[in-house]
């Protein structure tokens, strides 16, 4: 099937499509409907959908899709911190992930949680890990096909990782402390209200339980709406390059930490520096404001003190 | 006296007993009957709200009408980008609430909520869930604050 081309529009779409991705550092991490539809039945696939909106996956999703919670799957529920090692494996034994499985994920918000369940695998050093350009959103505003069917699967091997990769794309906070206190770059990726300190919550939010609003001393804000467009895709190459390498001076080989307040939305900007511009060394700082807010003893900027 | 209507009430105890699996398809159901309680083409209300706000995450339209024996009927309109939990508990509270009078709707407790949803379902994002209740609760006083004035 894969030499066989789509459909008139489609195959010119995707050929549009694939010229964007071309031009990322890592072309290879995202996929758009075509190649989706291409691999609905492909048993080396699986495709994984990772939502804010928790019913959302039970409403339909793509078939064959499995769901991966945030809190409930990929998260110590009784610490906070993720699962570890043989947590991990557990949960891509059952979902029919494989180290060699390529896994593609998806899901609402722009594909905020998606990034964020890519951001864990990582952690854990699965290698075939692809993002569905635009999301769950976009796949529905495409009229992609959806189902409500769950997959019934069979338990597969997955052996227990050696290690959660914290040191590599982790930043803890005496991490973000010392890269604060060394003016190393801090990307902000909250929106303004947030950053200046003007508000202690997202818009359309509930207060999450932080005591003080404002930033980290010395951090650029570069809210994380900016490397999307209005229909949930990734900005092109040079859009993204103009945002973070001349805007906010950012060089390809810079040691970089990005936070907003519990690391969902900047795991997104972490994908898009890492993957799409090709920095080699940022870090996500997943405490983020939620916990740097909230800490004793640790100064915080204003924007308009 | 029950502290819910009776209709709530009838809902409320219908979720208790589901098992899990069943509540969250329990809830789906609900939320894609949302459509059902939309205003719709011609009627006309007693009181429109129509907003969006910091809360909630598209605009929320809430439309009341009194009957002539005093009890309240709702309508509600979501913007797409609402969550599923607060579209199936907006039509829960239509059906639920409906009938009731605007005094006795604006003294519901909220705490029917985690009965409903249950507790696997319940987390800090969510809670847009109290949003549309807190919203009808508003409608009712912003009426009866009219009334009042126009005696």
């Amino acid at each position: 099937m894969t030499g066989c081309p789509p459909p008139g529009g489609l195959w010119v779409r995707r050929l549009a499509m694939n010229e964007k991705f071309a031009a990322y550092a890592h072309p290879e991490v995202l996929v758009d409907r075509a190649w989706i539809e291409e691999h609905l039945d492909d048993p080396n696939v699986r495709i994984v959908e990772s939502n804010e909106d928790i019913l959302l996956y039970d409403t339909g999703h793509i078939p064959g899709a499995v769901h991966i919670d945030w809190r409930r799957d990929l998260q110590d529920q009784t610490v906070r911190d993720y699962i570890r090692e043989e947590g991990f494996a557990a949960l891509c034994r059952r979902n029919g992930i494989t180290e060699s499985t390529t896994v593609v994920v998806y899901g609402d918000k722009s594909n905020w949680w998606a990034c964020y369940a890519f951001w864990v695998f990582t952690l854990f050093g699965h290698k075939n890990l692809k993002v569905l350009d635009g999301g769950r959103d976009h796949w529905v505003a495409q009229d992609g096909p959806l189902t409500k069917e769950v997959p019934s699967l069979e338990p597969v091997p997955y052996p227990t990782p050696l290690k959660r990769r914290d040191d590599e794309i982790r930043a803890f906070f005496v991490d973000t402390l010392a890269h604060a206190k060394a003016a190393l770059p801090l990307v902000d990726v909250r929106s303004p209200g947030e950053f200046s300190g003007e508000v202690t919550h997202m818009p359309e939010y509930p207060q999450e339980g932080v005591l003080r609003g404002g930033h980290i001393p010395g951090a650029h804000s570069c809210p994380w709406k900016t490397a999307a467009n209005d229909d949930d895709t990734f900005k092109s190459r040079e859009e993204l390059a103009k945002i973070y390498e001349e805007g906010l001076g950012l060089k390809q080989d810079d040691n970089v930490v990005a936070y907003c307040r519990i690391g969902e939305r900047s795991s997104h900007t972490w994908f898009v520096l890492t993957y799409l511009l090709g920095f080699e060394n940022v870090r996500n700082y997943d405490g983020s404001w939620t916990e740097w807010g909230n800490m004793v003893g640790v100064p915080i900027e204003r924007t308009n003190d | 006296m029950n502290a819910f209507p009776e209709k709530l009430e009838e809902i409320i105890e219908l979720f208790e007993h589901l098992p899990e699996t069943e509540r969250r398809e329990m809830l789906i159901s609900f939320s894609e009957n949302t459509r059902q309680h939309e205003p719709r083409e011609g009627e006309t209300f007693d009181l429109e709200d129509v907003r969006k706000d910091d809360e909630c995450t598209d605009e929320v339209g809430v439309f009341l009408n009194i009957d002539d024996q005093g009890g309240a009927h709702f309508r509600v309109k979501l913007g797409p980008k609402v969550q599923t939990l607060t579209r199936a508990m907006t039509a829960i509270l239509c059906q639920g609430l409906d009938g009731s009078s605007p005094q006795a709707l604006q003294e519901v407790p909220q705490d029917f909520v985690p009965r409903i949803v249950g507790s696997e379902l319940v987390r800090l994002r969510s809670q847009t869930v109290y949003y549309v209740l807190t919203r009808m609760k508003s409608a009712c006083a912003v009426y009866l604050k009219r009334e009042r004035a126009a005696i």
